[in-house]
């Protein structure tokens, strides 16, 4: 099995011995992939990118990052980091701060001058590379930050909701550059509230709740496991349950006798019943849609309590 | 090395965007021009061509160059640089260490492979440059004016950089470790000046006890020298009223010595920021040859002292003044460099690594 960019078989996070931040937390992140850590608010993401890159000590930290043990100071030179949030100085213009930045890593002179060029024409910050941050809006300081974790031209980068704050221009834009640095052989870290945008570029997810990991794998394999049909019948008369599906629904208020049924069946043989009861009955097929589940719905399934059916409550379990 | 070279241009690039700074650059250029507009003559001294007929102020008493050179100790030094410039410095960099640790800032700056003392240490070491540069500004500003106005090219003047630097990174290591522990500026800024002023008032009550302290032993030697006196002009002669003195004066001397005791132990593992200054005093006017004028200044204000309170010096009653000053003087000089310097070293080494520890272990 060729080496992990990040191998964790044991991370665990305790606050004055109390609040359990994270537990056991195990996580492969493969080389080269886009990697996307989900969870609610104070599920301990944030926490354990800050382990990774030093900034919070953890209480145990087992597994390795880029082939040196979790703490490793000189690994993190190869390393590019933009947190949540993050404040660049005010008064830095946006290439010297991609320059500082660089500077702090271990990158040449020569080498940072000639990185922050490219990553500020590659941000849209060309025309804007020697003005003060101090006066950039919260999404140019975003781009700004991002070719500040990406002077060091690291092998793998964490991004904490790199796309917070940016219009929709922009978040396109930073969709497509995670992607190109996938292509270029990065890994990318992901931490995002946004499943959406997760949704569009990882390759793999792990969902995190009260400092545990419930769920992690492809993206793929975890919507597959839980696709669905949806089927679209119009009835003559009143609406009618079809074997194997859920509830019908009417969509259409103006029109009462299209009903729609969800078929909770990845395969579409499992429609086949549904479809055969509903015209021995008089019903027209209108559609059937293959569904995938969206990452929304994995989502809410894992943060859900299966028996009361509420979702769990966030933050760090005591 | 490259991280720590970033670190001292980020540093020079954050307080040069700060108005203080060149608020600061511009008092001292006032300072410096004031120093520049004060002359001496003949008949007096001049201040903005105005002249000021002072008596024993003048060129026949003092050469032109070493009154620059007493003035630049006394204004430049003592006033303006061990107080005034040290003040707006703190003001400015108050916010270096809050600034280093507030969300958005450190996390970016510990996940680059730097380790965190180093980072600390250079932030330390960055702000202090930073200082001492300012302080090389107006020590070259000051040397230009003393050689030009006063015609002579007194290197010494230059003395005052390392030392004021050093006074000045007490502090600012006090600052720094305050700025870590509570992230606030202002809080910094204030709990500073505030351990600034104790150290000062610390200070001040030891050198006033000691000086007591010094003047009754300097009682007892002259009653004992006139009791020696007496004796032998006359063996039976009745010195009980002597005696009596005696007794009170090593009765003074016993409580003073231990209320002196306690504020020397305190003072000795605190930062002497007063008598880091006066070093200066003691090399550069030594340097200028200006040591007698200085003296006649101490005596002159001590005289002062004494005729405010209408006894004898320091409450002593049969010393002679000029010996109770020697001795006093003797005791002070006599309080060695590591005394000085190296015990206030220790104590900003121990609240460096104070300060070190708090950031090593401390999560973002």
């Amino acid at each position: 099995m060729p080496e992990a960019a990040i191998d964790l078989t044991s991370v665990k996070k305790t606050y004055k011995g109390q609040i359990h931040a994270l537990r056991e937390v195990c996580v492969r992140v493969e080389r080269g992939e886009i990697f996307g850590l989900l969870g609610p608010n104070g599920s301990g993401k944030s926490t354990l990118v800050k382990i990774l890159l030093t900034v919070v000590k953890p209480t145990l930290a087992q597994g390795t990052m880029l082939g040196r043990p979790i703490g490793d100071k000189a690994s993190l030179a190869r390393v590019g980091y933009l947190p949540e949030q993050h404040r660049l100085p005010p008064y830095l213009t946006a290439r010297q701060a991609v320059e500082f930045s660089g500077s702090l890593s271990g990158v040449s002179r020569v080498d940072r001058r000639r990185r922050a060029d490219e990553l500020l024409e590659t941000v849209g910050l060309r025309d804007w590379k020697d003005r003060r941050v101090s006066g950039f809006s919260k999404g140019m300081r975003q781009r700004a930050g991002l070719a500040a974790a990406l002077v060091n031209d690291p092998q793998l980068v964490f991004l904490d909701e790199p796309t917070d704050g940016v219009d929709p221009v922009g978040r396109k834009e930073i969709r497509d550059l995670l992607v190109k640095m996938r292509s270029e052989g990065r890994t990318v870290f992901l931490n995002s509230h946004l499943l959406s945008e997760a949704e569009q570029v990882c390759d793999r997810v792990a969902i995190l709740l009260q400092g545990r990991i419930v769920t992690q794998g492809h993206l793929n394999d975890l919507l597959q496991l839980k696709g669905r049909y949806v089927l679209q019948v119009r009835w003559s008369g009143s609406i009618m349950e079809l074997p194997g599906c859920e509830t019908p629904r009417v969509v259409d208020q103006a029109d009462p006798l299209l009903a729609h049924y969800i078929i909770p069946s990845s395969e579409p043989q499992g429609a086949q019943a549904a479809i055969d009861f509903a015209r021995a009955r008089g019903g027209v097929i209108e559609s059937l849609t293959a569904e995938r589940q969206r990452l929304e719905d994995l989502f809410m399934r894992a943060v859900t309590d299966p028996i009361s059916g509420e979702a769990l409550p966030p933050g760090a379990a005591p | 090395m490259r991280a720590f070279t970033a670190i001292l241009i980020d540093i020079y690039r954050e307080l040069s965007s700060k108005r203080l700074f060149w608020l600061s650059l511009g008092l001292s250029t006032v300072v410096v021009a004031a120093f520049a507009m004060v002359g001496i003559n003949e008949k007096g001294m001049t201040i903005f061509g105005i002249l000021l007929e002072i008596p024993f102020v003048n060129s026949t008493v003092l050469e032109p160059g070493e009154f620059y050179k007493l003035v630049f100790y006394a204004l430049g030094v003592r006033f303006w640089l061990a107080w005034l410039a040290c003040l707006l410095a703190l003001v400015a960099s108050a916010g270096l260490f809050p600034e280093l640790v507030s969300s958005g800032t450190v996390e970016t700056l510990l996940s680059k492979p730097i380790l965190r003392y180093q980072l600390y240490l250079s932030k330390f070491v960055g702000g202090l440059l930073f200082t001492a540069l300012q302080i090389t500004m107006f020590c070259l500003a000051s040397f230009v004016v003393i050689g030009v106005r006063g015609d002579a090219w007194e290197p010494g003047v230059f003395l005052a950089i390392p030392l004021v630097t050093l006074l000045y990174s007490y502090l600012f290591a006090i600052s720094a470790l305050i700025g870590t522990v509570t992230r606030s500026g202002i809080a910094a800024l204030l709990l500073t000046v505030l351990i600034w002023g104790f150290l000062f008032s610390l200070n001040l009550s030891e050198m006033l006890v000691n000086s007591f302290r010094i003047a009754q032993i300097e009682e007892i030697a002259a009653i004992d020298r006139l009791v020696a006196t007496q004796r032998e002009k006359d063996v039976a002669v009745d010195t009980s009223d002597l005696t009596l003195e005696r007794e009170e004066a090593v009765s003074t001397l016993a409580t003073l010595s231990k209320a002196h005791q306690i504020l020397f132990i305190t003072k000795s593992i605190l930062p002497k920021t007063e008598e880091t200054a006066q070093l200066l005093q003691r090399w550069t006017v030594h340097a200028a040859n200006l040591e007698a004028a200085a003296a006649d200044d101490e005596d002159e204000t001590q005289s002062k002292r004494s005729r405010r309170r209408g006894d004898g010096n320091f409450g002593t009653t049969r010393a002679r003044e000029r010996d109770v000053t020697a001795a006093i003087e003797r005791d002070q000089h006599g309080r060695s460099l590591w005394w000085v310097v190296g015990t206030s070293l220790a104590f900003e080494a121990a609240v460096l690594a104070w300060g070190c520890r708090v950031f090593s272990r401390r999560d973002f």
